[in-house]
């Protein structure tokens, strides 16, 4: 056995933060970034409620290059309040599309990593949220595709997981999770009998990268290695689906499908045995390439 | 001497069992028999052991224990290595019990000092293990034992299985004086994977309700290591592995030392180490030595326990591990200590506070907690005769050159951050063991490894050599000169610790050629338990709370 045999080789997108995971990602030194920290644009609200604030608000923007090919890019934050959407955050994600609906450039890469809208900011950050929705939509409208990815410490959910459902395509990692609500918010409003989000196990199979994966709500899954979410982002950058009627009536046919035949699966289990997977138990443990292997003949591919 | 006084242990233990036998014809008891013969077979003011430590418990005999009419069972003296379920505190609280020997309290420290406080309980003395399992053959020996196994044939032939630890040593010092020996076991067998312990040694056996509890103690999750620690860990292989030569060791419990294990198949092999450090362990089988015993760098690992998770890939390791005929291994809790301190040139571990002395404690003033193995691990072997290199160079080093009798010595590591969890600073000018001494009345303060018998501290500051201080002053200053931004480190004289530099009893990463900012995460063998898991090949299987899948 070599000595990195078992480990995802290279540098871990989980374990980086955001601008390790930006100038990893983009052509080496073509990164610029808009709006850089030494301006001190922070949160007001933060400030009042004498909370601590970070000069970047949670999130950098920039441009860069991936493969040659010219890109806009955000990378959120988690280590500052997991990511949480506040105003000037959201107003930076907000800005850096619309300038990608003006320049037309070849793509936008939003690395996203969130819990949702920053509570301390109420309205401004839902409203954030709309925005950065809104804007996504016009982008793909005037041609720019816009490529997710997750695979960050603190997933992707709330506002930002609606956001990431609105992109062309998505890229997960295994340790990557997404959802609307996640899974304290559940427990806290259902019950623990509902979901019991001290059960990691429980959580990783219905919020994580390989089940986000299976039932078809992102385009790749990857290691945990910036240089094979660099490797997807190229991929699906040269393959971008205009938004379309065509596309979003795919999409509903893929959601009320899975409503008539998972509807009464009561876990992710369930709904991998459905799908024709001889044990799905196992899954949960095999590497990016095993899993592929074991799921191929019963992947259909991401609407 | 007339003769009927030469056997009177003998024939209380007849008289004993004759109670017994009201219950019992047999050694086999029911469950709900526990208690009565519990009743039956103890007497006032008995010395009993309850087995447990901090991973395997006698549990459910605990428990019926503590059921029994204190009109009938009381005053007794608990011996035994870890105070760590309730039912060990409600002996006292119900006047079960009243008098203690003992070694670790982890989990109820705080309720212990409580009680101690309140004389519910008389402590008599906090033990080592290997002091306590001493005392069990000259005067702490126990009349009635309550252990732990796995498994037991009808005849009493008890299977330890990999958590063997204790057993045999508080088997043997009551079998062989006399005493009465009751186990409870997971399942009756008709056969016996192995036999642990013989059944001439075994008077009662009691199938639990349910297994007994193993807590998990040696599991780190990679996830959780810091890249201070990997620096840390950085430092101690090339400025002290490498440069003792260390090839016999032990390591404590703790994320600074899981960072070490997991360094040893990168870091360590980039430097071309292998087979030149860390050949020979007396270690659990902890996890994070996964990725260093599937790279070649590990001949032998002698277990003080198991742990959890681990058996299956341990029986396929045969090589490595101890492991009876049966397959399975075979840990010793009192012989894997003995082996830690005579045949091991290194021990390093964590701890909670170090005084200027060197001095190093883990207690806290709310809090009894004991000492475990890691004072005997890292305490010099004044015993020992043999020479290693490592051994040696130690003792060249401590004796200077004005020395007519040549000597080696022990390296004994003290592995901390400045400020650990909190924001508490790890140096302090006094340790809080003094004042835990005042409030609960003992002779001298609790301290887990003595000043004098540190080789080495370390911190993310560099690491300083005690081996070649001359005289108290240039101990203190070479502490103060790791201590960072502590009041103590703060308090340190700029240009003694600067002589000490160059001296090179302070080493800092970069007098040690490491780049502080190659210490990342990236070093680590396995970033995760799932990658752990993969090092193993599928066989090393964590327990629930450690999984994501």
């Amino acid at each position: 056995m070599t000595t990195t045999s078992c480990r995802t080789t290279g540098q871990s997108y989980y374990e980086s933060n955001a601008l390790k995971r930006i100038t990893s990602l983009l052509d080496p030194g073509s990164f610029h970034e808009i709006i850089r920290p030494e301006e001190k644009i922070s949160s007001p609200h933060l400030r009042i409620l004498g909370q601590p604030c970070s000069f970047n608000d949670g999130i950098i923007v920039g441009a860069g290059r991936l493969a040659g090919k010219k890109v806009l890019i955000a990378g959120q934050e988690g280590g500052f309040m997991g990511g949480a959407v506040g105003e000037v955050h959201g107003a930076k994600l907000t800005g850096l599309l619309q300038r990608a609906t003006e320049e037309g450039p070849d793509g936008v890469l939003l690395l996203l990593e969130s819990g949702g809208v920053r509570l301390h900011e109420a309205n401004a950050g839902l409203i954030a949220v709309s925005e950065i929705i809104r804007s996504v939509l016009a982008a793909r409208v005037a041609g720019v595709p816009v490529i997710g990815l997750i695979g960050g410490v603190y997933g992707c959910f709330g506002g930002m997981g609606i956001v990431a459902r609105c992109c062309n395509a998505l890229i997960i990692s295994e340790e990557g999770r997404m959802g609307l609500s996640g899974p304290e918010v559940i427990e806290t409003t259902m019950g623990v009998e509902e979901f019991d989000a001290s059960d990691r196990a429980l959580v990783w199979r219905t919020v994580g990268g390989k089940h986000r994966y299976l039932i078809g709500e992102v385009q790749r899954l990857v290691d945990d290695d910036v240089a094979a979410f660099r490797a997807a982002a190229i991929e699906l950058l040269n393959d971008p689906r205009p938004l379309s009627l065509e596309e979003l009536q795919k999409e509903h046919g893929m959601l009320s499908d899975r409503l008539k035949s998972c509807g009464s699966a009561y876990d992710a289990i369930d709904i991998w045995h459905t799908m024709g997977i001889a044990e799905p138990e196992t899954l949960p443990l095999l590497d990016t390439a095993a899993f592929h292997k074991a799921v191929q003949h019963v992947y259909r591919g991401a609407a | 001497m007339a003769l009927h006084s030469c056997d009177t242990l003998a024939q209380n233990r007849q008289a004993r069992l004759g109670r017994a036998r009201t219950i019992t014809g047999g050694k086999l008891l029911r469950p709900e028999q526990v208690t009565e013969l519990l009743e039956a077979i103890i007497e006032p003011g008995d010395r009993v052991c309850l087995e447990g430590n901090n991973q395997k418990q006698a549990d459910f005999l605990a428990r019926c224990l503590s059921r029994v009419n204190p009109e009938n069972v009381h005053d007794l003296h608990l011996v035994q290595s870890v105070v760590a379920l309730s039912e060990h505190i409600e002996l006292f609280e119900r006047g079960i019990a009243r008098r203690l020997d003992f070694s670790f309290s982890g989990p109820q420290g705080g309720r212990m000092a409580k009680l101690v406080g309140s004389g519910t309980i008389q402590i008599g003395a906090i033990h080592t293990y290997l002091e306590l399992f001493s005392r069990y053959f000259i005067d702490l020996t126990p009349r009635v034992s309550l252990i732990a196994a796995q498994a037991a044939d009808a005849a009493g032939n008890l299977y330890t299985g990999p958590n063997t630890e204790d057993t045999p040593v508080i088997a043997e010092a009551t079998a062989f004086k006399n005493g009465i020996v009751i186990a409870q076991v997971n399942k009756i067998m008709d056969e016996v994977p192995r036999v642990d312990i013989p059944a001439d040694w075994v008077d009662f056996v009691v199938e639990s309700p349910k297994p007994h509890y193993i807590e998990p103690l040696f599991t780190r999750d990679p996830a959780q290591i810091s890249e201070i620690q990997v620096l840390m860990a950085m430092m101690v292989i090339k400025g002290i592995y490498a440069e003792y030569g260390v090839q016999r060791l032990n390591h404590g419990i703790g994320f600074d030392s899981a960072a070490i294990e997991l360094l040893l198949p990168t870091y360590a092999e980039s430097l071309g180490l292998k087979g030149k450090i860390c050949s020979y362990w007396a270690l659990n089988p902890h996890p994070t030595m996964i990725p260093a015993i599937e790279s070649g760098f590990v001949k032998s690992i002698h277990s003080f326990g198991s742990e959890l998770g681990m058996e299956a890939y341990i029986a396929r390791r045969p090589d490595i591990f101890f492991t009876g005929a049966d397959g399975s291994m075979r840990s010793n809790r009192a012989l894997c200590q003995a082996a830690g301190h005579y045949a091991c040139d290194l021990f390093i571990g964590s701890t909670l506070q170090i005084d200027l002395a060197g001095n190093s404690s883990t207690a806290t003033i709310d809090r009894i907690t004991g000492f475990g193995g890691a004072a005997n691990m890292g305490a010099d072997a004044r015993g020992r005769r043999h020479v290693s290199p490592t051994w040696l160079k130690a003792g060249q080093e401590a004796q200077g050159r004005n020395s007519s009798m040549p000597r080696g010595r022990k390296l004994v590591v003290q592995l901390v951050e400045t400020f650990r969890e909190h924001m508490q600073p790890a140096f302090v000018e006094e340790l809080d063991a003094w004042q835990l001494m005042e409030k609960t009345g003992m002779d001298i303060p609790p301290v887990m490894i003595y000043g004098d018998d540190v080789s080495h501290i370390v911190t993310e500051e560099g690491i300083a050599n005690l081996l070649l201080c001359r005289n108290e002053e240039e101990r203190e200053q070479a502490i103060r000169g790791v201590a960072g931004y502590t009041p103590v480190g703060i308090a340190r004289s700029r240009s003694a610790v600067e002589n000490l530099r160059d001296r090179g009893i302070i080493k800092r990463p970069e007098d040690l050629g490491i780049d502080k900012r190659l210490a990342t995460r990236d070093l680590l063998a396995a970033r995760s338990i799932k990658e752990l898991v993969r090092w193993s090949g599928g066989m090393y299987d964590p327990p629930r709370r450690f999984r994501n899948w």
